[in-house]
């Protein structure tokens, strides 16, 4: 009787197990399915590489592409100084009061949703863009400074990770031989929590690539491959958002599909990437 | 030299430090001196009486009742699809998978972790439009899809918090019940999910928080800015995070503004408590949770 | 009077492998019934996974491999764990362990000493009741606790908390005892009382000592095993 109610129990699990894995698995799938006849019909490398122009029947994603990374590379390099600085003072530099006053902002931080980020940052940053440096303020600069703001606790909470997670031992024998708190941090903790440390600084990438809503609601969305900071642009993400079309026939339909194909790839790279990483990590310990 | 870049390290470190602060008690500020003075009964039932409006019986026009109602019911209805699948194959992959099929499942979960939210939003879009064409006319986007691609959403999370919090679990506590004579479902229902409940629940709460926020699926899923309380499963809704983002564009007026500062400080509140809440149940949280988009 | 000891265990050319390693290398060895058998041997040479194997606890390492017999006398019938003749629960319920570390459940006293029996599927409330204190009674801890069996478990002192779970151990009757070290997270004070106690249970149960201190073996153990370059030799 109780074998059998464990066997119930445990096929129960895997019936589940087995469910949300085709679940998600059926995200791909459909994706490519859908995707799959534009690869057809136009040459494969012209929908990566080539323009839009619906009137001409040029459904290229370059600009959605070029946007992309537009924003989402230097929100990402303005993220790192912020985040790193953070962490230094919260793992290190800062007193005990203040290292929890801090940790505990940050992951306050991360519980503030993306949709207030963006509203605010309408009403506070435009009208500061706009009157500093001219134009609509919807642009990629108001994006960039928005979404390096977005993406900063992710960063600092893993790179606070990896500093705290330094061998205790090492900071102390560094400690007896006359190092400074600055000196411990540079030359004993830094080397060593360098893994971790890249593999936060990919995670934030990757979010700060697949974020739609900053940049839906900061950059403008013109589709155009943008060549300022003061220009608007359109990332993959907001091209999705503004499908206006629900013909699966048409083109401009399936376009959308190798945004999200070029989303997924974007981002698996990143995760798989971070996986080595973690490995390599534990293989040389 | 060296001393000049340590001290170099240390005064960058801190400037950085200030400005992040600086940047957040300036958006929290901001938030807080626009959004507040509009807070009240007004901006949640307008004109209607809100006992009425409770029992439904009044419609609200022109209050963010309907979208707290829709945000509730979409919440509610992503956790009741998400949270038990998810926490039961979490205790398979943690209890009873091979180390191959975990370090593949690991491997899988995260990488759904990391797919951006507007992805799974068009999913849901083009799960509704693929039923309209091929089943009923009747289904479009709607509670139902939106709350099923939300539940796909935290999924992975639950999955993952699940089977972390019983993988990080001692061997001690495991073989507690074992010696004790406890066959392994006994010692998963006795033992292991008590003593790993709160990184268990602190996983659903952080779900919980996402669901409520997530507007890119929303966006993509049914959500409109007029539908009133949602009737049906197949209706369309209005909720909380959307209605931000619809007044921060197409806003008329400085009163409909005003409203979309006191819905993001009701937002806001809720999300934070709730992100918060998960931290102070389980202080080491797998930051993989925070990485999405 | 002499009373013929009968084997209770008999361990017969066991090797264990843990990975590539080999942590015991062809065992024989026989446990007599009511008697304490100590074994001591330089930390890490497997004594604890020695012990690990009467109650097949080394069924949940993974990467663990096992061959040779064991053979134990659970009233009139033998059993090999090895080969798991039979199921597990009820083997872990005949053969019982204590680890190292105390290890109460977070919950009260009572809930910790009727739930072995919960697991074995007892509902009589006033036969729990019963086995709860008699077992508690033999842990000399009924007087101490019976005012607040329902407080937390996991706020009595240490030595409290390890015969709490020895009592815990015997609310079953196991036929066979495994100690792993049972009192070295304790004081000299508490270990005593715990000697005294396993002492006390020769009449009812093998027992299997895992003990690093020879004054202790020697005050409670009918026999002492060495276990070393992975064999186990009686001293």
């Amino acid at each position: 009787m109780i074998f059998s109610r464990e066997t119930i129990a445990k096929n129960v699990f895997l019936f589940c197990t087995l469910a949300s894995t085709v679940t998600i698995s059926s995200i791909l799938l459909f994706m490519i399915a859908l995707g799959l006849p534009l690869f057809q019909e136009s040459s494969f490398l012209s929908i990566w590489t080539g323009p839009w122009d619906p009137y001409q029947g040029l459904y290229g994603i370059r600009p959605m592409i070029s946007g992309t990374l537009w924003i989402a590379l230097p929100a990402t390099a303005l993220s790192l100084p912020l985040s790193l600085g953070t962490s230094f003072v919260i793992t290190s530099l800062g007193g005990r009061e203040l290292r929890r006053m801090l940790g505990a902002l940050v992951r306050f931080m991360t519980g503030i949703p993306t949709v207030i980020y963006g509203f605010v940052g309408i009403f506070l940053l435009m009208p500061l863009i706009r009157e500093g440096f001219g134009g609509a303020g919807m642009c990629v600069l108001a994006a960039v400074i928005v979404l390096a703001i977005l993406i900063s606790p992710t960063m600092i909470l893993f790179f606070s990770d990896s500093l705290l997670s330094v061998d205790p031992g090492d900071v102390q024998a560094a400690k007896a031989l006359g190092a400074d708190r600055a000196q411990r941090l540079l030359y004993i903790i830094m080397p060593k929590a360098l893994n971790g440390m890249i593999s936060g600084f990919i995670l934030a990438l990757g979010r700060a690539l697949g974020d739609t809503l900053i940049s839906l609601m900061l950059a403008g969305n013109a589709i155009r491959a943008p060549r300022g900071f003061l220009e608007p642009a359109r990332t993959l993400t907001a091209h999705i958002a503004l499908v206006n079309a629900a013909d699966f026939n048409s083109l401009e339909f399936r376009s959308i599909f190798t945004c999200g194909i070029a989303l997924y790839l974007f981002t698996t790279t990143a995760v798989i990437a971070v996986r080595f990483i973690g490995r390599k990590k534990s293989v040389m310990q | 030299m060296q001393g000049f870049a340590e001290k170099a390290v240390v005064v960058f470190s801190w400037i950085m430090t200030i400005l992040l602060c600086l940047f957040v008690f300036l958006f929290i500020g901001y938030l807080l001196i626009q959004g507040l003075p509009s807070l009240g009964r007004e901006l949640i039932f307008g004109q209607a009486d809100p006992l009425q409006a409770l029992l439904g019986r009044a419609r609200v026009f022109d209050g963010i009742f309907p979208a707290i109602v829709g945000t509730l019911c979409l919440v509610e209805l992503s956790a009741t699809l998400a949270v038990p699948v998810g926490v039961c194959s979490g205790i398979y992959l943690a209890e009873y998978a091979g180390p191959g099929m975990k370090k593949l499942s690991g491997m899988f979960f995260d990488i759904l972790a990391g797919i951006p939210s507007i992805v799974i939003g068009l999913f849901g879009f083009s799960l509704a439009v693929f039923l309209h064409n091929h089943f009923d006319d009747r289904i479009g986007p709607c509670l139902l899809i939106s709350s099923l691609s939300l539940a796909i959403l935290v999924l992975p999370y639950i999955v993952r918090s699940t089977q972390i919090s019983l993988e990080e679990l001692s061997p001690g506590i495991r073989r507690t019940g074992l010696a004790l004579g406890a066959n392994k479902l006994q010692n998963i229902t006795y033992v292991l999910i008590p003593n790993a409940l709160s990184g268990i629940s602190s996983g659903i709460i952080l779900a919980v928080g996402r669901c409520a926020e997530d507007t890119a699926v929303m966006l993509l899923t049914g959500v409109v800015a007029t539908a009133g309380v949602p009737s049906s499963l197949l209706s369309q809704y209005e909720a909380l995070p959307f209605y931000i983002y619809y007044i921060s564009n197409q806003y008329t007026n400085p009163e409909e503004l005003a409203g979309g500062y006191g819905a993001s400080l009701i937002l806001l509140g809720v999300c934070a408590f709730l992100f918060m809440l998960a931290y102070g149940m389980k202080k080491h949280l797998s930051y993989w949770t925070l990485y999405r988009a | 009077m002499l009373i013929k000891t009968k084997d209770k265990i008999i361990v017969n050319g066991v090797s264990f492998f843990y990975g590539r390693n080999q942590v015991l290398d062809n065992i024989h060895a026989s446990f007599a019934e009511g008697a304490i058998t100590a074994i001591t041997g330089p930390s890490g040479q497997g004594k604890s996974t020695l012990l690990g194997l009467f109650n097949c606890m080394w069924d949940e390492i993974p990467g663990a491999r096992c061959t040779g017999t064991i053979r134990i006398r659970l009233g009139d019938m033998w059993v090999s764990p090895l080969k798991k003749d039979i199921p597990m629960p009820l083997l872990r319920r005949k053969v019982a362990m204590i680890f190292q570390e105390p290890n109460p459940l977070p919950m009260s006293i009572a809930g910790n000493m009727a739930f072995p029996l919960k697991l074995a599927g007892v509902r009589d409330k006033s036969f729990i009741e019963e086995k709860v204190q008699k077992a508690l009674a033999q842990a000399f801890l009924w007087e101490e606790v019976k005012d607040r069996l329902e407080k937390s478990a996991l706020d009595l002192s240490g030595g409290q908390k390890q015969r709490l779970c020895i009592a815990r151990a015997l609310v079953l009757e196991p036929e066979v005892l495994l100690c792993d070290e049972p009192t070295s997270s304790l004081d000299k004070k508490a270990a005593g009382i715990i000697e005294d106690f396993l002492v006390s249970l020769k009449a009812k149960c093998t027992l299997l000592v895992v003990s690093h201190y020879m004054d202790q073996m020697r005050r409670i153990a009918d026999k002492v095993m060495l276990l070393q370059d992975q064999g186990l030799s009686q001293i």
